[in-house]
């Protein structure tokens, strides 16, 4: 049983580079203090849940991908939930991301918004 | 001191070796607890900071859950209680030297203290000695860590 809900929306994309690891990165750190972490990707942050995209962003010139910093999310245990709409902003279909997220329109990000102790936007 | 695949593991310290941390009964049930020179390699060698959660002091943390966490630049992960007990204290000496848990791992880079819920139970869970040097041998061995 986790400790406390906390949650992370996430609206960068592959757009800004230096902005896609730290949220990543504070998702798995909350996760190792026994949060339960919900990651919420909407606007461009859905695009970093295409398949084989998050391989493709570099944070730092020759450093880890995203696609690093989103493993180790997922081996943390942090649930990626991504918004419905901004799949087709991008005309993205469900099966175009990663098999670990889960597809949810935005009533579902508020109601979990309410259940955390902590929201953070990235 | 013994030495498994580079990585000095102390035989006279108790290890939950599937959580790379260890336990050293101390005066009055109070346990002190760490990392192992297995987690400081696995972490990247060079961290940017331990931190015990403040809110757990003074709470009941049960085994295998996580008292503190370890970040460096290309790891971030949970330090998990090697036992059940009451966290008492973590090891201010880390807050402004966290590469402690790595150069001194077993000595002044200790993490932190518990008041161990039920030690003479939950010691059998853990590994010590000769044996438990050989268990921790076989994980290294079985995942291919080595230290140096």
């Amino acid at each position: 049983m986790a400790d406390d809900k906390v949650m992370i929306i996430m609206t960068s994309g592959p757009d800004t580079p230096r902005r896609c690891a730290t949220p990543f990165f504070f998702a798995s750190l909350a996760a190792a203090m026994e949060y339960e972490v919900t990651m919420f990707f909407t606007i461009d942050g859905t695009l970093l849940l295409k398949k084989g995209v998050a391989e493709t962003v570099c944070p730092k010139a020759g450093g880890k991908p995203v696609s690093e910093f989103l493993q180790d999310a997922i081996e943390a245990g942090v649930k990626l939930l991504a918004c419905t709409a901004s799949t087709e902003l991008h005309d993205l279909q469900p099966s175009d991301l990663i098999d670990e997220v889960k597809m949810v329109g935005g009533a579902t990000m508020w109601q979990i918004a309410e259940d955390c102790k902590t929201v953070l936007t990235f | 001191m013994a030495n498994v695949r580079g990585c000095n593991l102390p035989d006279d310290l108790y290890y939950l070796v599937e959580k790379h941390v260890w336990a050293k009964p101390m005066e009055g049930g109070v346990v002190r607890v760490g990392i192992t020179s297995v987690a400081a390699k696995l972490s990247g060698g060079k961290l940017a900071a331990i931190t015990v959660k403040a809110k757990n002091i003074g709470q009941e943390v049960k085994q295998a859950k996580s008292i503190a966490t370890v970040e460096s630049s290309k790891f971030v992960g949970p330090v998990p209680a090697p036992v059940t007990g009451i966290l008492l204290r973590a090891n201010e000496k880390l807050a402004s030297d966290p590469n402690l848990a790595v150069s001194d791992p077993y000595g002044e880079g200790w993490v932190a203290e518990m008041q161990a819920s039920d030690w003479e139970a939950e010691k059998d869970s853990l590994a010590i000695g000769a044996a438990g040097i050989a268990a921790y041998q076989a994980k290294l061995e079985a995942e291919n860590i080595t230290c140096s």
